[in-house]
């Protein structure tokens, strides 16, 4: 008997956010159907690839990394380079310096970061904090007024600070802002649902559930994106249907396998390429989980994610 | 597993305001249920505009034409025994928030009501009765299999048919009660779809018992499995114990807010 193909679409959809202006714009989000499932329907957008920079330069590049942005002497390099790299549909400026426990830069040094990214780049920029969340809301503030316009994405309001950051970025200057949550399906569905109470449109929000390197917990990342993709398809649960958009890079690049160096563990091999290879395992198990959109840091991983979306599409 | 779906059932003739409303076609009284019930959280609204032998096909294009464009083309069920008056609802009804459901059919005199529903691509509910209450529910069960088999001989899927058990008032029927919620388990084991008038069980007891009783029957009846229900939504007590039941059947994932959603 020949195989008849039952296609599994759903009635729901995940909601599509636009991320930047112009040309260049993205959509992220809009499948009907399972993760990467486009046999089953087309998928409207194809999960879509960030490149990761921080405020900090190159400070800590791999071998690789030097190269690829040789001759950069500024952030604006970096992020013009970035944006030219093959496969990345967007920038993301990671604002580690502004850490009070690391470097502590002001907030108008980061905002004076983010305005040179964005003058550099006609790619969409994403915003993403230092992980400190009383100056993450005091940046976020601050970016998303000096980048009216932009449609910029700020990576994350958490439940500690998602009032600030949600009225702020999402209502005062309707930029797009991510909800945080560390692999806690409740909790991201209620920041969604009290974002959407202080009035942020859906339309402007995505939600970060959470990463882990592959290996390193993974699991709990694949369950929780699936229990979110069920609700929001199989449910049509409005306060789900945000797409996911997960940053890969801080995650796979902090493993042992990515750290240790190769004097200290010959058998290993070269260590930049052992990160390379965390980063891709990472980004590919994210986006068959879930993910509609993944962030990393080398540009062999970008370029590699993104053939592998485009030969599954 | 879905969300457990309510129909709400208070745009209906027997209320003197929502009479007077339809006999002069005076939006106001309807529009003003129609709110009440989407604020508080019911799915589809029951339009019942009584037998409106004379009336009905203008006066349900009227009422289906009127709630749907105020209300983002908010599902209804068309409530009435004219079946000209039900296909004129269908004919100006837009599906895009879901299909139209017929309201009602049995296993006797109105089980054409599942023909209407299946050349219409419509939901029907189905009650588990030909003429009175059904004695039992080996009686009950042979009018489903009657239904479900008319239903399927017209092409329908089966998931349109939502069969009825029939609540019945506990003050006069209190030993039939766990007959009715057994037939729901059995309804439910076989993969259909479930509804029934559940206010119907509270009826005659004071008004400030009628939440709770209403409130336990769902929360039995949805553990045997029923899918959705004929409710009053203003009754808060009810719509929290529904969306709190949605949480412990994993129909609908937990958020410290989920109440208010």
């Amino acid at each position: 008997m020949a195989f008849v193909q039952k296609p599994q679409v759903y009635k729901a959809a995940i909601n599509t956010v636009e991320l930047g202006v112009g040309e260049k714009k993205v959509a992220v989000g809009g499948a009907t159907v399972s993760p990467l499932y486009s046999f089953d329907a087309p998928i409207a957008n194809p999960p879509r690839v960030g490149i990761e920079i921080t405020d900090t330069g190159l400070k800590g590049a791999t071998k690789g990394m030097a190269e690829f942005y040789s001759g950069c002497n500024s952030l604006a390099d970096i992020a013009k380079r970035a944006a030219q790299a093959p496969g990345a549909d967007f920038v993301c400026l990671k604002l580690e310096g502004a850490d009070p426990g690391e470097e502590n830069k002001s907030v108008e040094d980061c905002v004076a970061a983010a305005k040179e990214v964005c003058g550099a780049i006609d790619k969409p920029l994403v915003i993403e904090g230092c992980k400190n969340t009383q100056k993450d809301a005091q940046l976020f503030e601050k970016i998303a007024e000096a980048l009216q316009g932009k449609n910029v994405l700020f990576l994350s309001a958490k439940e500690e600070n998602h009032k600030t950051v949600g009225a702020s970025v999402g209502l005062a200057y309707s930029q797009k802002v991510g909800a945080e949550s560390a692999c806690d399906i409740n909790l991201a569905k209620q920041l969604n649902v009290l974002m959407t109470q202080l009035g942020v449109p859906s339309g402007s929000m995505v939600m970060n559930l959470g990463s882990a390197a592959a290996g390193y917990g993974f699991e709990y990342v694949a369950s929780t994106m699936d229990r979110v993709k069920q609700a929001a398809l199989g449910q049509n649960d409005s306060m789900l249907q945000m797409p996911v958009v997960t940053p890969v890079a801080s995650e796979a690049w902090s493993v042992k396998e990515a750290i240790i160096s190769e004097e200290d563990m010959p058998e290993w091999g070269d260590q930049e390429q052992r990160g390379i290879k965390m980063e891709i395992v990472t980004a590919a198990a994210c986006l068959a989980s879930g993910s509609d959109a993944v962030i990393l840091k080398h540009p062999a991983s970008v370029a590699t994610i993104s053939a592998f979306i485009a030969a599954l599409m | 597993m879905a969300k457990f779906i309510t129909v709400g059932e208070r745009i209906h003739c027997i209320s003197p305001a929502i009479r007077e409303a339809m006999a002069n076609r005076n939006p106001e009284p309807i529009l003003q249920r129609a709110k009440e019930q989407i604020d508080a959280g019911a799915t589809y609204l029951d339009v019942n505009i009584g037998p409106a032998e004379s009336t009905g096909v203008e006066l349900m294009k009227w009422a289906v034409t009127l709630i749907q464009s105020h209300f983002d083309n908010v599902p209804l069920c068309l409530d009435t025994s004219n079946k000209a008056a039900i296909e004129a609802g269908i004919s100006v009804y837009n599906r895009s928030k879901g299909k139209p459901i017929v309201n009602s059919a049995d296993a006797g005199d109105r089980i054409e009501n599942i023909d209407l529903a299946a050349a219409n691509d419509a939901i029907c509910f189905a009650l588990c009765s030909k003429a009175g209450v059904p004695a039992d529910n080996d009686e009950r069960m042979v009018y489903c299999q009657e239904m479900l088999e008319r239903g399927m001989m017209h092409g329908m899927d089966p998931a349109d048919l939502w069969f009825d058990p029939l609540f019945l008032v506990i003050k006069g029927m209190q030993d039939k009660q766990m007959d009715v919620l057994e037939c729901i388990k059995m309804l439910s084991d076989m993969g259909l779809n479930t509804t029934g008038g559940l206010s119907n069980v509270s009826n005659g007891m004071p008004k400030k018992i009628r939440p709770i009783m209403d409130s336990a029957m769902v929360a039995m009846a949805m553990q045997c499995g029923l899918t959705s229900a004929i409710v009053n939504p203003c009754d808060l007590r009810l719509m929290e114990t529904i969306k709190s039941c949605d949480i412990i059947k994993n129909n609908d994932l937990y958020a410290d807010s989920y109440l208010e959603l």
